[in-house]
Parts: C-alpha cells; structure tokens; sequence
C-alpha cells in the first residue's frame, strides 16, 4: 500500500476530504428531511439496519457491489486519462441486452460456464459498441465525449426498448423482454453466502485495474494523459488512440456489469430497465480519488446507500430520489472539500494539480 | 554562517526608512532529507531592492514561499513591522501587504484584466468595478501598459501578463513585493521595463525582493544582496558594500559566495569544434507551419545541420522559433515542405516516430509540456522511454530498472532532489529543468533541438550545459540550439541564424558574428543597411 501509494502520489489524507465529504451531505440531508417534518435519525437509523445490519440486507448491498465494482473499475480506466465516460447507463443497458440475447440463445444448449463467459463477452461487446459511437465522433469531428456520451444514454434507453419490443423479445411471452434464464441457470452463489459470484467478477476487475496501473506500459501512459496531456504528445505517447481505448474499455466493463445483472439478478431485459449505476459510479469513483484499490470500500458504501435507501423510502416514507440527493450532495461537498485542501494545503501552487482527482476535475473545467 | 545578528542597522540609502518592514529570523523549512532552508535570517527594509541569489536548488524559492505563506517554517520567525506575524496562508501574506508574482502565471486567460485584479479581493462577489476600474487605469497609465481594463488577458504578451501579475497584488496594498526569477521569461525590452517599475516601487517605499540568475540583473537593480547555498545564507552585501567595489570585485564576490570553494566548471571550453561540419543529419526544406492561433508562424524555411555543429537560433521571443522546434520534433504539423532525417523524409510523422529516428527535443515549457505533475522524478525521467528495454518488458514495467535509471541520472547530472521518487514538480526549477535535459540527452538523439535550455539555471549548471551541448555536437551529433541569451549563441554556436516573424532572415558563420548586426535583424528582420539577407 505504501509503495503505491508513494508512487502514484498520493496518500491516506486526501481521503480525509471524502469522508467529511460524506458526513457533510449525511448532515444536510438530514437537515432537509427535517425541513420537510421527516425524523432524520429514525431515517438514518432504517438506512443502516436495512443496508448493513440485517442479514438480508447485507446479502443485497455485497450483490449490488458486484455491478458497482465492474462499471467503476472501467469508469476509472476512463477518468484516469481524463476521459469523461458519462454514459455507462447507456453502455449498462445495451451491454445487458447484448447478454440476455446471449444467454436466451445459448442456455441449455452449453454448459453454463460456457454461457456466462460467453454472456459477459456479449455484455463487453455491447458497452464497446455503444461507446464507440462517441469514440467516433471525437476522432473524426473533435466532440467532446462528455456530451455525446451523455446523449447516447437517451437513445439507448429508446433503442434498447424497440429491440426488447421486436426482434430481441421473447416471442412467447406477451410483455417485452427477452426471454427469462431459469434460475439454476443463473450465476452460481458463493459458497457459503447467498451472495452471486459476480461480487468476485467485480473484485477481479479492480484488481485487473490495480494491475493495469502499477504495473504496465498502458497504464502508465493513461496515467500521464490524464494528469497532463500536453506532457502526453511531447512525449510521443498516443493520446487520440489511448483516450479512445480508454472510452471503449469503460463502456465494455458498463455492458459486462449489466450482464451481471442479468445473470446474477434479473434473468433477463425488460424495456426501460435502467438502474442508473452511471451517477452512483462516477461519485464513488471521484470519492476514492481514482485509486483503484480504495474503489472497494467505495463501492461497498454506496452500495449500502442503495439498498438501505429503499428500505428506508418504504419505511420512513422518505421520497425516493433522497438517496441521489444524498449521493449529488456527496459530490458537491466533495468538489467543496477538495477546494479547501488546495487552499489550506501545504503544498505550493506547481504540486497542488498534483492530485490525479483534481488534475481531472480540472481538465473537465477545460473547454474544448 | 549568519554573521549580521549583531552588526549594527546600516544607514538606508537616501536616508530613507526607519523600521525594518520584514525581519525573518532563523528560518528552517526541511523537505524529507533535504534541508531547504537552514536557519536563514533576512531583513527586508522599506524603499529597497533586495536580491537573493543562490545556485539551483539552495533554497530561494522556498524561503519566498514561507514569507508568502506558501510554506509553514519548521523553525523561526517572522516580524512584520517588529510585530511577530502570522503568516498561515497566501491570503494571509496579502492581507498584511505581503504580494507574491510568481514564475508561471496564475492571471485567467479567459477573463479581462480588471476582472483577474479584482478576482478575490475583499470586496467579494459585490464588485465595485467602477472605482476598481478608474484606479486601474492610472495604474496601468503608470505601468506603461497599452491596454483596457477589458481587454482578455488571452491578448497580452507574457511580458504584459507580468505587470498585470504586479498591478494584481498592488491594487491589494502590497508594501512587500517578491518576484521569483521574474526576467527569464522576458525580452531585454520587458527586462528594462520590468526594472524601471521596480525601481519606482522603491521610491514609493515598497520593500522589492527579486531572484535571479543572472548577476549583473542583480548587480544593477539591488540595493542589497543575500547569497545562499545549501540553505544556509552564507553572505550579505550591504549597500555600503556594493557602492565600494567595482562590479567585477562584486561579481566574484559572490560567485564565490554562491558555490564556495568547490572547483569551477568556468573557463572549460564551450566555444565551438574546429572539426570541418560533417554530413547532413537534418534537413528542412521550405518548411511552413501554423502557431497556436492558427496564423503562420513559420515560413518557408530551409536549413540543413550537419555532424558535430551546434547551430544556434537567436530572435526576438515569438519569432517562431518555439513552433520550429516543434515541428522539428513532431509535435506541430508542418502545413508544407519537408522535413528529413539522416536522409530520411519524415514529414509530419509525429513525435515517436522522429524520435525514434533520432530526434530530441528539450522544451522550454517545461512545467506545461515537459513534466508530469503528480509522478515522480523517475517516472518523468523515462517519459519518453517507457515503451523500451530495460524499462518495460512486453507490457509490463520494470519500477527497479527505471528507479535505477533516473539514479543514474541525478548523479550525472548533478540534479538536486530528496531522491528518484519524489515528485518532479516540487523540485526547484532549475532541477527540473536538468533533469529534462537529462532526459533527453539519455536517449542519445542525433539531432537534440533546444529550446532555451539554461532558462532558470544557475551560471554554472548553465556553464555545465552548454559544455554538454558542445560534446553533444563534438561526439558527431547536431544540436539546434533555441535561445533568447544572444551571449550564450556567441558563445556555443558554429552557425548562427536569426530568426524574424516565421524566416530565417540571416545565417552567420562562426568567425562572422556580428553583435550589432544580429541585434539588428533580431529586431527589424534586415540588416541596417535595409537589404534583408
Ligand atoms: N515541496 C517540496 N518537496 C520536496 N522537496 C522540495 C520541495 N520544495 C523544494 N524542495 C527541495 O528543496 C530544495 C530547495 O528548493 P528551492 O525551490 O527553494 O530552490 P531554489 O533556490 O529556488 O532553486 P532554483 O534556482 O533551481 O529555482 C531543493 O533541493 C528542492 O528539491
Ligand atoms: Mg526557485
């Protein structure tokens, strides 16, 4: 841990902003639930007894990890190198569909180990073909992925949409959806656990990930053209085909947690399934400060958010959203603690943009 | 080491004065096993120019950076006006009158000028831009700066962009000024602009504390000068002092001071091969290319360099001499002509590609382009190699065989870091910048194009690397060598061109060079006689 952390720069107390960050938006949420005549403690209270304390609970928040692991380990690959992948919903979504088509095809007739791999292959070509239309637009005409990712989550949602409603649907069935996986043919559970092995497949991409940047050429070079692009084509390093691969990859590991979801969760692709992972990731990924490894109890917290809020929304009759709210208000305070770390930092002017987290944060600010 | 504690207050020159404005006592400020400042004392006093100079890496810069809050002193104490200050912050430092201009500019280029003066002003989000903006305008009036309040500072040269820097801090009621190396990136004409404000400063009483490598700057603006060297201050020279000697008794003074007894590198011979040029290694023929703004910014220009000559290209800043090297190097598409390497053409082939045929290019930007911040000295150092044996193999890095390279490296070059794992970036300039160097020569390139590669070095590290350069050419390579110091080209070049708005307006052999007419093309694109060559 100390070696990396020595040699990507970073230590333990950036982290201090992120979790004050995160009691930050815990206060102000509670302070709006009390505007609003709600009992914040007894909400809060519901939040950690149904996300952590309760068996069931915790068995949802380690398989909700799974998701949140494989599209943060891909959204890293892309923020790293400054790329800003804002449509893993969009990626989610078609890489999900790509896989239940897969499995509907293949189930019964190969083994099912057969069958997943080939499912999360289909979930990876799926991520990678809807964000190599944004990758297109920016080789060919300069667009900047931040916008054109983004639009390409509302064409997804409609395209996914018509296909489960023609050809990808289950012809026997009236509703529009692929057809179901059986259950005995989903992912298997862990031993031991009620939890699918798709926490594991979440595990190894981020140690993937950890490898990809400690310990390989690629990585490296992501590495300097997210912290400094110009530095980037001085050195002769392919930025234009690394920044795209970097896209492409983060949209491959947004299809591949979606068809964790449907092997491991769903069974199958309804229209309009859009479990909006993309938010969620980008805020825990930007909270861990783009490392890798600390991705995991990211994800995990967040994951606990996920599946206590909806506990706590039926139970404290809190309105839904109030788990975005909470996650946008970590963001916002995160941006705030970040600023007042540069500012009461020790550090001098040339070593503040040292921080992978705010170089990015403030190459987003750069107009193209 | 600090031998002034007692001596008496010296009288001010024209009796201004009274209380010494600044007094730092004993300051320490230590960084992992480097001592960058080691019990250092110094006395800032109204209505002076006070030089700190010091060899790369002695602690100039860090000693600035805890008078402006940057830093937190691990030892020592500051007085303002014989009040024990607290300075905690940059913020804190202009609140009390202390104003920083640092090297690389922090103005916005998006924003007007009067909008990047009063940004984070105490007036806060209500601006009174009406009063703001009538004292601006005499302030720029006083400044010589042919500018509005409106106008973007996008538009402005960087020597206009470092009196907006001042004028910044002034309009917060600076009484203490610190300019860290502020005339390296200026033209002799800014320089002399930039001193005559200074030295209206000092009739107002502001207390002016300048860095610089360049003594005779510091000879002939200070009124006081303290030395340091490894941290320490080992010397002061008082105004008394600097009146009673002659410049040349100053200036080994304190050279002496600077590097202390250890043997000089000075008198080693840069000046040029005698060896006859050998083949051509590069050739350019009617290259033309775009600036940043998309306006030509080099036109048509042949030039051919052979084995084992440095050619050294003078010219006013923004002459296209940057684009050129860029070009050179692969970095700026050229828009025509052609560009061959050992016989090779390889126009517009990108960076690798001529780089790996042989090409190095030593930027002058070098916190901008030339360095990664955030990775460590070993990281940067093989920027540019990390594709290759022994650094990686296949995909995978080798972190022993590249921590090991760049050890190499700063033993070799002297480069003065806690050690290969610290960042790059919070190295002193001129350590950064030897390491670049560093960088690139480790790659052995047949060609080595540099654009102002002493730029924030110490005399003698300067010294050092223009005898690298020399060895570079006389070891069979060509080197282009980029500069703004007119003296340094005289010094080390066997052929000299001159370079006028995008062309190469003239081309001086060794032997030829003629100060007067250099100057003159430098400055008009022809020569006085009015025939451009
Ligand atoms: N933030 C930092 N972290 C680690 N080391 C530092 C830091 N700042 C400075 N140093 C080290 O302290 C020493 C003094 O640095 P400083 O920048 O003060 O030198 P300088 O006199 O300004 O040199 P130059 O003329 O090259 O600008 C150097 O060895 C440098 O590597
Ligand atoms: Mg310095």
């Amino acid at each position: 841990m100390t070696e990396r952390a020595r040699l990507s720069g970073m230590s333990l107390t950036p982290l201090v902003s992120s979790l004050v960050a995160i009691l930050m938006a815990f206060v102000i949420g509670g302070i709006f639930l009390e505007a609003t005549g709600k009992d914040a403690l007894e909400a809060y209270r519901i939040l950690i007894d149904r996300g952590l304390l309760s068996n069931t609970g915790l068995t949802e928040t380690l398989k909700k990890m799974a998701p949140l692991l494989i599209a943060s380990s891909g959204l890293l690959v892309a923020l790293r190198a400054g790329v800003w992948n804002i449509g893993i919903d969009g990626q989610f979504m078609v890489g999900a569909l790509f896989s239940a088509v897969t499995g509907a095809a293949l189930v019964g007739d190969v083994p099912d180990p057969v069958m997943w791999i080939a499912a999360f292959a289909a979930g990876f070509i799926g991520g990678v073909a809807w964000a190599l239309i944004p990758a297109l637009l920016r080789v060919r005409f300069g667009l900047n992925e931040i916008i054109t990712t983004l639009m390409m989550n509302y064409v997804a949602l409609n395209v996914t949409a018509w296909l489960v409603k023609g050809p990808a649907k289950d012809p026997k069935i009236v509703a529009p959806q692929t057809r179901q996986i059986p259950l005995e043919h989903r992912l298997p559970k862990i031993p031991g656990s009620d939890v699918h092995i798709g926490l594991l497949v979440g595990l190894v991409c981020i140690i993937l990930v950890a490898i990809l940047f400690r310990s390989t050429v690629p990585g490296f070079m992501l590495d300097v053209i997210g912290r400094n692009r110009r530095a980037a084509v001085h050195a002769g390093i392919p930025v234009a085909t690394l920044m795209v691969v970097a896209l492409l990859v983060s949209g491959g590991f947004a299809g591949m947690a979606g068809a964790n979801d449907v092997f491991g969760v769903q069974g199958l692709f309804k229209g309009n399934w859009n479990p909006g992972y993309g938010f969620t990731a980008f805020a825990l990924v930007y909270l861990a400060r783009l490392n890798s490894l600390l991705i995991v109890p990211f994800a995990f917290f967040f994951s606990f958010l996920l599946v206590g809020g909806d506990s706590m929304a039926r139970r404290a009759d809190v309105p839904t959203y109030f788990i975005e709210l909470l996650e946008g208000l970590m963001l916002l305070c995160f941006a705030v603690a970040v600023y007042l770390e540069r500012r009461w930092s020790q550090r001098t002017a040339r070593a503040a943009s040292s921080d992978p987290a705010t170089t990015s944060l403030a190459v987003a600010g750069e107009s193209e | 080491m600090a031998n002034d504690a007692l001596t008496p207050r010296p009288p001010l020159p024209d009796g201004r004065g009274g209380e010494p404005r600044v007094e730092m006592l004993g300051i320490s400020k230590r960084f992992g096993p480097v001592l960058a400042n080691d019990n250092v004392d110094l006395t800032l006093w109204p209505g002076e120019i006070h030089a700190v100079l010091g060899e790369n890496g002695a602690g100039k810069t860090t000693l600035m950076n805890v008078l402006s809050g940057m830093y937190q002193p691990d030892d020592g104490q500051i007085l303002l006006d014989g009040q024990p200050a607290v300075i905690k912050t940059p913020i804190d430092a202009l609140e009390q009158g202390i104003g920083t201009v640092y090297q690389h500019f922090t103005l916005v280029p998006n924003l007007s000028v009067i909008e990047n003066v009063v940004l984070g002003t105490k007036t806060g989000f209500r601006l009174d831009l009406g009063n703001a903006e009538r004292q601006l305008q005499t302030m720029l009036a006083d400044f010589a700066l042919n500018t509005t309040p409106q106008t973007e500072v996008r538009h402005l040269s960087i020597g206009q962009r470092q009196r907006i820097e001042i004028i910044k801090v002034l309009f917060r009621g600076t009484r203490v000024l610190l300019l860290d190396e502020p005339t390296s990136v200026l033209t002799p004409v800014e320089v002399e602009g930039l001193f005559a404000i200074l030295r209206r400063l000092r009739e107002q009483g502001v207390a002016v504390v300048i860095i610089t490598h360049k003594l005779d700057e510091a000879l002939d603006l200070s009124d006081r000068i303290t030395v340091l060297r490894q941290g320490r201050k080992v010397g002061v020279l008082d105004p008394e002092t600097l009146a009673a000697s002659d410049r040349e008794t100053s200036r080994l003074r304190i050279v002496e001071l600077m590097f202390g007894g250890r043997p000089s590198s000075e008198g080693s011979d840069v000046a040029s091969g005698s060896a006859a040029p050998g083949e051509t290694l590069l050739t350019l023929s009617a290259i033309s290319a775009d600036g940043d703004r998309g306006a030509p910014a080099v036109k048509n220009l042949s030039l051919d360099l052979h084995r084992g000559e440095v050619f050294g290209i003078a010219g006013v800043d923004g002459n296209g001499q940057k684009e050129l090297g860029e070009v050179i190097a692969g970095q700026r598409r050229s828009t025509s002509g052609s560009l061959a390497i050992d016989g090779r053409t390889l126009t517009n082939q990108g960076v690798s590609a001529i780089s790996r045929a042989g090409i190095g290019y030593v930027t002058d930007d070098r916190l901008g382009e030339g360095s990664v911040p955030g990775q460590s000295v070993a990281e940067n150092a093989v920027l540019k190699t990390i594709g290759l044996a022994p650094f990686s193999r296949k995909f995978w890095l080798n972190r022993k065989a590249i921590e090991r390279h760049a050890e190499a490296l700063i033993e070799q070059f002297d480069v003065r870091t806690p050690s290969a794992s610290t960042q790059l970036t919070l190295l002193s300039g001129g350590n950064i910048q030897k390491l670049l160097l560093a960088r690139e020569l480790a790659m052995k390139p047949k060609v080595l194009v540099c654009n102002k590669p002493t730029y924030g070095l110490d005399i003698r590290t300067a010294q050092f690397v223009l005898k690298t350069l020399r060895e570079q050419a006389n070891d069979g390579n060509a080197v282009l060598l980029i500069s703004s110091e007119l003296d340094e080209l005289l010094d080390v070049s066997d052929r000299l061109g001159v370079m006028y708005n995008g062309e190469l307006v003239a081309i001086f052999e060794r032997g030829e060079f003629d100060v007067e007419t250099i100057g003159q093309l430098m400055l008009t694109g022809r020569r006085a006689t009015g025939v451009a060559a």
